[in-house]
């Protein structure tokens, strides 16, 4: 029985061993896959302070697809970091911007709210243990010990804390080899035909909870806190909400009551807010139902994101 | 609580811990409250169906125990199994079937005669066909005197209830699993060997394999009608090998977390697609415990093959009707597919009573061939293929997905080589290609001699590789987002 447990304890160690060996590989290769994950963003960024920072969910994403980042920052002759992730809500969003600030320092934070991202755990509590996002985010003990916080005072489940120190979402990555990259920056440049079905579709995935008010003043609160801590840091925040057509937005469940709920936090916080929701209604600017294509996101940064990004004073607020 | 999933993987060790520190005699008492514990999981009031049955069996076996007279013994054993099996029944076809009759009341009728019926509106609970079968089993084994004595309540619970069977089998016999329970459970560390053994080889089978085909052939048979013939055959063949894949890895593991107990439960695979015929698929090598059942339970006392070749056909066809409609489930809905399927494989069994004389008779006189190689590959292949036109019918989301399915693929026979030469072949095709090569290659050598037994003579040097091999194919290649084994539906 000694011997048996002896040679247990031995294949434990080499397999202990051989673990370690394909961590570390797929941590190496995660470097040189990885591009759109906002911790990999935050650990490659080559400066340590920034003009603006976007945050939101996949709204805000296309502003980072292909060179259009590139091109805003050549236009404003800004510095943005684009910080956004698929499916992220105010709790995600929090988490990353507390993790960026750890070392950097952002100017400005634009916020571009979802309503659907205030109504579910799906798009918050339960985002932190997506695979998706877990293995493409660097390890570092700082995100671990954060991710510890955040399962012991935000409800986030432990398995996500498990799985990110385990790195198994990284080692089991499927995608190991290609570049990360959403789904949504490969149609990037296509028009899309308008589909009844499809918004449907997508407003019954957006909304798994529907919209149950306790969620929304739960989650208007992360954002809160949100807004308190880059206050904190020094930076301004705005928020807007991004163009959506108006086949999708008239679907969108209480919009309004989330409108003025917005409007009351954000005014309270005496934050800056723009709707920019009805600004471009016409189906050719979009590659899906509810996202802008390059030439929608050219016009909205010409007619309306520029000049938010840089006011009078030039986009550098609080130097 | 699935047997991939984090949970499972944390219950089992503090359930082997307190399993090692209790007494022997005592140990199926704490494998009940783990298994009550486990199924609970899933959901609470499932419970109350598995008490509910336990109950049941457990009187009926008492009573029958106790009553000598055939008569009254008799009736306790139809009322028994009515209740049991009539759940059953009801649990998965009664509101299929009432919306079949409304429906062919208004079609035949008119809207004006439509009829409203009430439904039952309750899912079958997890692994309920599963466990009622092993109930049946207790009660006709309790009835034919072939259990002495009365059972303990608690054993007779722990009979059903045991976690590691009760979603989707093996259907043990009470014959072989609670005489175990009496001798008192013991694990050894041979036992433990092989337990651990059996469980990776089923999570590879399951997690690598069965779960990297399923997106491939869940995408293909979703849209049939819009498929490639190339995209339906390489599904079918995917399909085939996935189903093969998920039930046997489950039983495997099921197998094998049982033998970490001490408890060593019936065989239910035996490298089916290397049967040599039909018969010998669903006899001795594709879920061995069910395939017993029906020949235990329906089969022999139909009649067999006792009474003259027009009640053996008969009763074939019966055997496997039972078996479609035993298999239609949750999974891939309650359909006529299923219907079908039981029917088609029923009529491979009179094609192969029909021909064995035949057959014996090229075996006398040609024996150097009939014991070639070559035909037995060529008897393999054709078996397979056989078996996989099944499962077109056990896939296939309707009858007309399943015809249209085989309809494309044998009108495009001829042209499949030019086909495939241009077909995208893309990395997932070309993984989920060499995992089937492996697998193949795995169960031929296990043919000749079991791949365990292999194991246990090599040196420790290649049985720790293999271990980490497979510990790293599951680490890398396996899909773990909790993706149900499909027998679970049923």
């Amino acid at each position: 029985m000694q011997r048996l447990v002896k040679s247990a304890l031995l294949f434990v160690v080499i397999g202990l061993a051989l673990y370690a060996g394909i961590y570390y590989a797929a941590e190496r290769l995660m470097f040189h896959t990885g591009r759109s994950n906002p911790f990999f963003k935050i650990a490659t960024a080559q400066e340590s302070a920034v003009d603006w920072v976007i945050l939101g969910a996949s709204h805000a994403m296309p502003l980072d697809f292909a060179d259009f980042n590139a091109q805003m920052e050549r236009e404003t002759r800004l510095r943005i970091l684009n910080l956004a992730a698929p499916g992220a809500g105010p709790l995600y969003n929090r988490f990353v911007f507390e993790h960026f600030l750890r070392a950097h320092r952002a100017r400005n934070v634009l916020y571009v709210v979802d309503s659907f991202a205030f109504y579910s755990r799906t798009w918050n509590e339960e985002r932190f243990a997506d695979a998706k996002l877990l293995r493409r985010t660097s390890f570092e003990p700082a995100i671990a010990r954060r991710l510890c916080d955040y399962a012991r005072d935000e409800g986030v489940d432990p398995r996500a804390v498990l799985d990110y120190v385990a790195g198994f979402s990284k080692i089991n990555n499927r995608e190991r080899f290609e570049r990360d990259a959403w789904e949504g920056e490969r149609q990037f440049e296509r028009v899309y035909p308008p589909s009844a079905s499809a918004v449907k579709k997508r407003i019954a995935y957006l909304y798994p909870d529907k919209t149950a008010a306790a969620a929304l003043s739960h989650y208007l609160e992360a954002l809160s806190t949100l807004i308190a801590t880059a206050r904190q840091a020094g930076a301004n925040v705005v928020v807007i909400k991004m163009p959506t057509p108006s086949q999708y937005r008239s679907q969108l469940p209480d919009e309004a009551a989330f409108d003025q709920a917005m409007v009351r936090l954000l005014a309270a916080a005496d934050v800056r807010f723009h709707d920019f929701s009805k600004a471009i209604d016409e189906p050719r600017f979009y590659f899906d139902t509810d996202h802008l294509n390059r030439a929608g996101l050219t016009e909205f940064l010409a007619r309306y994101l520029k000049p938010v990004l840089v006011p009078a004073n030039g986009g550098r607020l609080r130097q | 609580m699935l047997f991939t999933s984090l949970e499972f993987f944390v219950f089992l060790p503090p359930a082997l811990i307190l399993f090692a520190l209790l007494p022997a005699g005592r140990r199926w008492i704490w494998l009940l409250l783990a298994s009550y514990a486990f199924y609970g999981a899933f959901r609470p009031f499932n419970l109350v169906y598995l008490g509910a049955v336990t109950l049941i069996i457990w009187g009926c076996g008492v009573a029958l125990e106790r009553t000598s007279r055939e008569r009254s013994r008799r009736l306790l054993l139809v009322a028994g199994l009515v209740v049991v099996i009539g759940s059953l029944f009801a649990f998965k076809f009664y509101d299929f079937i009432a919306g079949e009759l409304e429906r062919l009341v208004g079609e035949t009728f008119g809207s004006e005669y439509a009829i409203a019926l009430p439904r039952l509106a309750v899912s079958t609970p997890v692994g309920y066909s599963f466990y009622a079968f092993s109930a049946v089993s207790y009660l006709i084994d309790t009835f034919s005197r072939r259990l002495p004595g009365q059972q303990s309540t608690g054993q007779v619970a722990l009979y059903l209830a045991w976690f590691p069977k009760i979603l989707a089998g093996p259907i043990d016999r009470a014959t072989n699993f609670l005489p175990q329970l009496s001798a008192g459970l013991r694990a050894d560390p041979e036992r433990l060997v092989l337990g651990l053994q059996l469980i990776g080889w089923g999570l590879v089978k399951k997690v690598v394999i069965a779960d990297n085909l399923a997106p491939m052939v869940d995408k293909i048979f979703g849209i049939a009608a819009f498929a490639s013939p190339i995209d339906l055959l390489i599904s079918v063949y995917f399909f085939a090998f996935q189903i093969y894949c998920d039930f046997s890895g489950y039983t495997d593991i099921a197998i094998g977390v049982s033998l970490l107990f001490g408890l060593q439960l019936m065989e239910n695979f035996r490298r089916p697609y290397l049967a040599r015929s039909t018969a010998e698929f669903w006899g001795e090598r594709w879920h061995i415990s069910l395939g017993r059942w029906f020949r235990d339970y329906l089969y022999i006392p139909l009649g067999g093959s006792r009474a003259g070749p027009v009640r053996q056909y008969l009763n074939l066809m019966l055997v496997f009707i039972a078996s479609g409609l035993w298999h239609a489930g949750l999974g891939y809905g309650v359909g006529w597919t299923f219907l079908v399927w039981g029917a088609l494989n029923g009529a491979y069994q009179w094609a192969g009573v029909a021909t064995r004389p035949f057959w014996s008779r090229v075996g006398e006189r040609l024996p150097r061939v009939s014991g070639s190689l070559p035909l037995a590959a060529l008897r393999v292949l054709l078996t397979f293929h056989l078996i996989a036109i099944t499962w077109v019918f056990f896939r296939a989301r309707s009858l007309g997905d399943a015809w249209l399915i085989l309809k494309k693929i044998a009108l495009n026979l001829v042209e499949i080589p030019s086909l495939l030469s241009r077909f995208p072949f893309t990395t997932e095709h070309y993984t989920a290609f060499a995992l089937i090569a492996f697998l193949i290659g795995v169960e031929i050598v296990d043919e000749r001699r079991s791949i365990f037994q292999r194991l246990a003579a090599a040196p420790v040097a290649v049985r720790w590789a293999l271990w980490y091999l497979a510990i790293l194919a599951l680490l890398i290649l396996g899909r773990w987002q909790a993706r149900e084994f499909i027998y679970m539906q049923f």
